[in-house]
């Protein structure tokens, strides 16, 4: 940071939407904080976007409604935008760009970093191995999260995510260690009752101590969603590698941000890919999924869980389908599950965690956990087959096994899926659980489990 | 008296069968009722055990909402606190730069300021604008710089200038007050580590 200010133009050759087109500029760098002043004095915050032929195209963070031609100007800072970071944003809350809401004084800052972050060196990232229990059997079980795993939660308008993504912020802990682990939460464009929810749950559960909060609210601007997975991530990352935390990042709701994207692209008319987003959805989303990992001889890690809302609940829509690639497995919330009243009612046979089986084992949950997993996720897949058939054929054209099927679905769903918000289940008694539910089929059904396993568990119902 | 007999006998049965049956229904309901206490001392002694541990769960909860509320307050009157004394700081700083003499050093800075506001606005045909302390200053310092000339209006700020180009359409703010502006971040965290944070 230099005592050095950058120039102030007062030439806009044009605003059009979000942007503002800034005349006879020569000397702006890409990306570039700009400062625009309106004719009474308010300053809103923008970045460069474009620049060429004198011009500069300007983002306004804080949108244009009010600004005019005229009288505005536009002041060139000379630097990216900067994060402040420093331990004292423990237990603060941040508007969408970072600035403090909670009434309190900007914290004294450590460092400042640049909000785009540094790529990570792939030779030095570390891969992600150690398990987070969240308390939340369908995760722990069957979805395991790992430290530094990208993981997403793909759900649909309505359903039970933010209910779901609160309780795993509350409930994440590093098992067998005294690692420090904390919660940046960044919401985008989601309403006020949404935010106010996760503020109540951590505060309750006396988790805002260890907790950073960005609310960037549906009536915030929208353009302002560009920043706030940004600043919330800069944070995440100074508190995981500079102070050794482990860190869940939960970002909600990433359709707003892409969303916000492509009314920028479409602004600045660009040629617009799948149903209008812009052709570098992938590679923008990228540079937020990204930002996920561990890296060598750093003790912390970042954990990504952003939450996305599927439009329709369509999972081939291009927000859901270019997350897909990026992240390392999604969890899906069901709409059936979700009209049961189960919660959460997370649809295992569509979700998947892919480096699940790194984090799961002896040593680290249990030894039996990844073929338990696997049986509980054959029987259920089996229970939804048999449920079909008993639709068309009713139950008395069913064989035997195939009723023992039917109430494992039921079990699976009763005892082992549903759980209470509160409920904090430890590893063991989840691994408890889905031995209770394929203890409903016969020994000679369990297919996935070693003998020795059965021999241990195995208790039958 | 034959069949007198045979009907006290049977009457007899009749009463002992029917005792032993009530006997026996006895000892059937006592057995049971023995039974059901002692499964309710079991079901009791587990729904005792239930309402204990959700009992210290809630407790556990509490507890942790308490000290990190607690934690937290208390952090939260700190950076108050904190800022308040920070704030005296710059206050005092403040009106020490407002007070400060225009000698030759104050002149040196005046003019490696519009050395370098000609340098960021890329021309030497510039506008200066300053307060009315530092006008002479700037005024004396005008004969290096061909191409400025110093504005009759007066700003209000500490000191320092403000340069705009002749066409009007770039400005440059580096007066002390926005210099200060840009560096209290930087000076903030300096006077904070004074009170040892």
């Amino acid at each position: 940071m230099s005592a050095q200010g950058g120039v102030q133009y007062s030439k806009i050759a044009e605003i059009k939407g979000p942007l503002v087109v800034v005349d006879g500029v020569d000397s702006a760098a890409f990306d570039e904080l700009v400062e625009i002043q309106t004719t009474e004095g308010e300053r809103r915050l923008g970045k460069v976007l474009e620049v060429g032929n004198g011009k500069a195209i300007v983002q306004v963070f804080e949108g244009t409604t009010g600004l005019s031609v005229s009288g505005t100007s536009a002041k060139f800072m000379g630097k990216v935008m900067e994060m402040p970071v420093s331990e004292e944003v423990l237990g603060r809350v941040f508007d969408g760009l970072g600035r403090p809401i909670d009434g309190l004084p900007d914290p004294i800052a450590s460092k400042f970093l640049d909000i785009n972050g540094e790529p990570m060196n792939p030779e030095q990232r570390e891969y992600p191995r150690d398990f987070i229990q969240t308390g939340v059997s369908v995760i722990d079980g069957m979805l395991t999260l790992v430290r530094g795993q990208k993981l997403p939660i793909f759900s649909g308008s309505g359903m039970s995510h933010n209910i779901l993504a609160a309780q795993i912020a509350r409930q994440a802990a590093v098992v067998g260690t005294t690692d420090e682990f904390a919660v940046v939460f960044a919401a985008i464009g989601v309403q006020y009752s949404e935010a106010e929810y996760f503020k109540r749950s951590l505060e309750e559960s006396g988790a805002l101590k260890r907790s950073v909060l960005f609310l960037n609210l549906a009536d915030d601007p929208a353009i302002e969603r560009i920043i706030t997975p940004r600043v919330a991530l800069t944070v995440a990352e100074y508190l995981a590698y500079d102070l050794g935390m482990h860190v869940l990042v939960i970002l909600t709701d990433m359709t707003n941000y892409a969303e916000a994207l492509r009314e920028i692209s479409a602004a600045r008319e660009e040629v617009p890919g799948r149903k209008g987003y812009p052709g570098y959805l992938y590679t923008d989303l990228s540079t937020i999924y990204e930002r996920a990992g561990r890296l060598h001889g750093r003790k912390g890690s970042v954990t990504q869980m952003p939450i996305l809302t599927m439009p329709s609940d369509d999972i081939t829509h291009p927000i859901p389908d270019l997350t897909g690639y990026i992240t390392e497995g999604q969890i899906v919330l069901g709409r059936d599950l979700f009209r049961q009243g189960v919660y959460p009612p997370v649809n295992i046979l569509m979700s998947l965690s892919r480096i699940m089986k790194d984090g799961i084992g002896e040593g680290r949950t249990r030894a039996d956990h990844q073929e338990v997993s696997n049986q509980n996720y054959d029987a259920y897949s089996r229970s939804q087959e048999v449920r079909a058939l008993a639709g068309i054929v009713g139950k008395a054209g069913l064989t035997g096994v195939d009723l023992k099927y039917l109430e494992v679905g039921d079990s699976f769903e009763k005892d082992f899926l549903t759980q209470a918000v509160d409920e904090n289940r430890t590893i063991e008694e989840t691994l408890s659980l889905q031995w209770k539910v394929v203890s409903l089929l016969p020994k000679n059904e369990l297919t996935k489990v070693k003998d020795k396993f059965i021999d241990q568990y195995y208790k039958e119902r | 008296m034959g069949s007198d007999s045979a009907l006290e006998r049977t009457v007899e049965k009749i009463i002992h069968n029917t005792e032993e049956q009530i006997l026996s229904n006895l000892k059937q309901a006592l057995k049971s009722s023995q039974d059901a206490l002692a499964n309710s001392h079991v079901s009791l002694e587990q729904e005792y055990d239930r309402i204990i541990s959700e009992g210290k769960k809630e407790a556990e909860k509490l507890e942790k909402q308490i000290i990190g509320n607690a934690d937290l307050d208390s952090r939260n009157k700190q950076l108050v606190l904190i800022e308040e004394s920070i704030e005296k700081v710059f206050d005092k700083a403040i009106k020490k730069i407002q007070d400060a003499d225009r000698n030759s050093d104050y002149s040196k800075l005046i003019s490696s300021m519009l050395e370098e506001s000609i340098r960021t606005i890329g021309t030497p045909d510039i506008i200066i604008q300053t307060n009315s302390k530092d006008k002479s200053v700037v005024q004396s310092l005008l004969s290096k710089f061909s191409g400025a000339t110093l504005s009759n209006d007066v700003i209000d700020c500490l000191g320092g200038i403000k340069v705009q180009s002749k066409d009007g359409t770039m400005k440059f703010d580096n007066t002390i007050d926005a210099r200060l502006e840009r560096l209290k971040p930087l000076i903030r965290k300096d006077i904070a580590s004074k009170f040892g944070r």
